[in-house]
């Protein structure tokens, strides 16, 4: 039994560290969001510190329940990691296959590609509303404003005139109203993830049994039937793992959210509970269970996955 | 079908240029990001001066002045760093531990491990808040920082370390043992020159994702500990006045970590997804 001592020794300071940062905020969380408990009450100055006698019960649920935000910022953390992952999973797929063969300067191709995935968020999200995004002054209102320029002076243009009286002068999209900002993060989140998909698609497709391959080039398979019989099946786990992954990280985006959005109705559970957290303890408590139960229930099926290679 | 066989030179062409275009594209952010950085605040956001322009290197000579980047910069290294360090001295135990003597547990133990990466960092914010300020007093101190950092990344250094670990073979320790070794003579003699390689790509990658790390980063550090995310978030909307000196502020903030991670992407898979895809 004395070898037995020593491994649990070296494990424990791991497990108690990560026990501590487990179980001590999240079961304040917990009690926080049965109780009455607000930051700044000058009518009820009993709330503001928690306490078992400020008991509510359910109340705080079916108070963020109830509160339209809460379904919006549902609906707008589904729909962005939603578009995230079709997106990332379809690209990705798409240039792993592309690149999954021997050309000049491949190297630098996937040095260029991965680039993106190792931009601090912050930076992703100030360089895309800003530089990129900008309506007047970023990249998209100087190339809208130049092509409305160019198309302009060729109305007066002999023979191709006509076409370009014809053109619509553009407008360019502001990405920082409700919807379109929301598109914005989804922009830059693909941009970034994109590469995260390729690299581990590209992983997945290096182990594919070549000789199957062969045996259908052999056989006159084509290379769409090639791709979809051989290589989709064997893409499968791969994708898999890929939208869990990302799922979770995505559902707690949030500086993206945060610097894109700042002020305007493009909210997800991350920062919704920054905003109760300035006061409603108690209801960013129950937001905070809800996103805990969303992550579980994607986090569940990723661990099954995971567990099966676990031990081989 | 045949079609494809007879347009074979076509697609000798084709589709490694689709796939340079692809991957230009994908850089071309950071490229302008790069760009920008060059250029004058004025320059920055005039369309004649998208792509010629007087390359100018103020933004970064002023940078210290205009962001006071290197307090930050300095806070994320030491944060980084630190927390990369205590996550192996942690971890590497623990790994060593669950792939040499595994019990009946420890497949639990790691899933559970792995089960606390899952969980929202926005669940715990108010009680992280308030633990950090009012219970402990180390609010916005390189030491939380540091901590916080650490544990978030320490189920990624077990997992990584492990599944490096696992690949060795157990014979060698086994010979090691009738030779008279002790565990610390395991671990010195066998296991770290063995697994050097893999200990090493596991601190780059966590150090990576340490730096670039902006929830706790952000919402638990004001000033004095506040690292280059923090900075980058608090000047998110300079209205196109500066996006001169923003880009390169932003540069020097991501140029370093990109280059970095072109030397770990193998090591970024079995990192990210667990050991789950080979």
């Amino acid at each position: 039994m004395a070898n037995r001592t020593i491994p649990r020794l070296l494990q424990t300071p791991a497990v108690l560290l990560l026990l501590f940062w487990m179980i001590v905020p999240l079961a304040m969380t917990l009690f926080y969001s049965f109780i009455r408990y607000v930051l700044n009450s000058t009518v009820r100055p009993e709330w503001t510190t928690p306490s078992w006698s400020n008991w509510r019960g359910f109340g705080n649920y079916e108070f963020v329940m109830n509160s339209k935000d809460f379904i919006l910022a549902i609906k707008n953390s589904l729909f962005i990691v939603g578009s995230i992952l079709t997106l990332t999973v379809v690209l990705g797929v798409m240039i792993a296959v592309l690149i999954n063969r021997s050309f000049p300067g491949r190297g630098v191709v996937r040095v260029l590609l991965i680039s993106p995935f190792f931009v601090m968020p912050a930076v992703n999200a100030v360089l895309w509303i800003n530089m990129l995004l900008d309506p007047v002054l970023g990249l998209q209102g100087i190339a809208i404003s130049a092509i409305n320029d160019m198309a302009a002076g060729m109305q007066d243009a002999p023979l191709v005139g006509w076409f370009f009286n014809l053109w619509p002068v553009l407008e360019p999209i502001s990405f920082r109203a409700t919807q379109t900002s929301a598109i914005a993060v989804i922009m830059m989140v693909t941009w970034q993830w994109t590469p995260f998909a390729v690299l581990i698609f590209m992983t997945s497709l290096q182990s594919e049994d070549q000789q199957q391959k062969e045996a259908a080039v052999l056989d006159g398979a084509s290379r769409w039937s090639q791709f979809r019989f051989l290589t989709l099946p064997h893409l499968g786990r791969p994708m898999a793992i890929v939208v869990m992954i990302q799922a979770i990280f995505h559902l707690s985006l949030y500086a993206e959210i945060e610097i894109v959005s700042r002020g305007n109705g493009n909210k997800n559970l991350p920062y919704l509970i920054g905003e109760f957290t300035n006061n409603n303890i108690g209801a960013a408590s129950a937001t905070g269970i809800f996103a805990v139960i969303l992550a579980n229930i994607v986090a569940i099926f990723l661990l099954r996955a995971v567990g099966k290679t676990l031990m081989e | 079908m045949a079609i494809v066989a007879k347009t074979s030179r076509f697609s000798k062409i084709a589709w490694p240029t689709l796939a340079w275009v692809v991957a230009l594209i994908f850089f071309f952010p950071i490229f302008y990001m790069i760009l920008t950085s060059f250029k004058t605040d004025a320059d920055a956001v005039k369309a004649e001066h998208v792509f010629f322009f007087t390359p100018t290197l103020e933004n970064y000579a002023n940078m210290s002045d205009n962001y006071d980047y290197w307090r930050f910069a300095t806070n994320s290294v030491i944060t980084s760093v630190f927390a990369t360090l205590f996550a192996l001295i942690v971890g590497v135990p623990c790994a060593y531990a669950m792939a040499f003597n595994p019990s009946r547990g420890t497949k639990d133990i790691l899933m559970w491990m792995l089960s606390t990466k899952m969980l929202p960092a926005a669940a715990v914010l108010y009680p992280m808040t308030f633990l950090t300020k009012n219970v402990f007093n180390v609010f916005d101190t390189h030491f939380l920082v540091i901590f916080v950092l650490c544990l978030i990344n320490l189920p990624i250094v077990v997992w990584m370390l492990f599944t490096y670990f696992k690949d060795i073979p157990k014979d060698i320790i086994e010979a090691g043992k009738m030779d008279g070794l002790t565990t610390w003579g395991e671990v010195k003699e066998i296991l770290i020159p063995l697994a050097w390689g893999g200990i090493v790509s596991t601190a780059l990658l966590t150090f990576i994702f340490c730096w670039n790390e902006a929830y706790w980063t952000v919402r638990l550090t004001t000033i004095d500990a506040a690292t280059l995310s923090k900075l980058i978030e608090g000047n998110r909307a300079p209205e196109g006045l500066f996006f001169g000196r923003l880009s390169a502020v932003s540069t020097a903030a991501v140029g370093p970590i990109i280059v970095l991670g072109w030397f770990c992407q193998k090591q970024l898979v079995s990192g990210l997804t667990f050991g789950a895809v080979k």
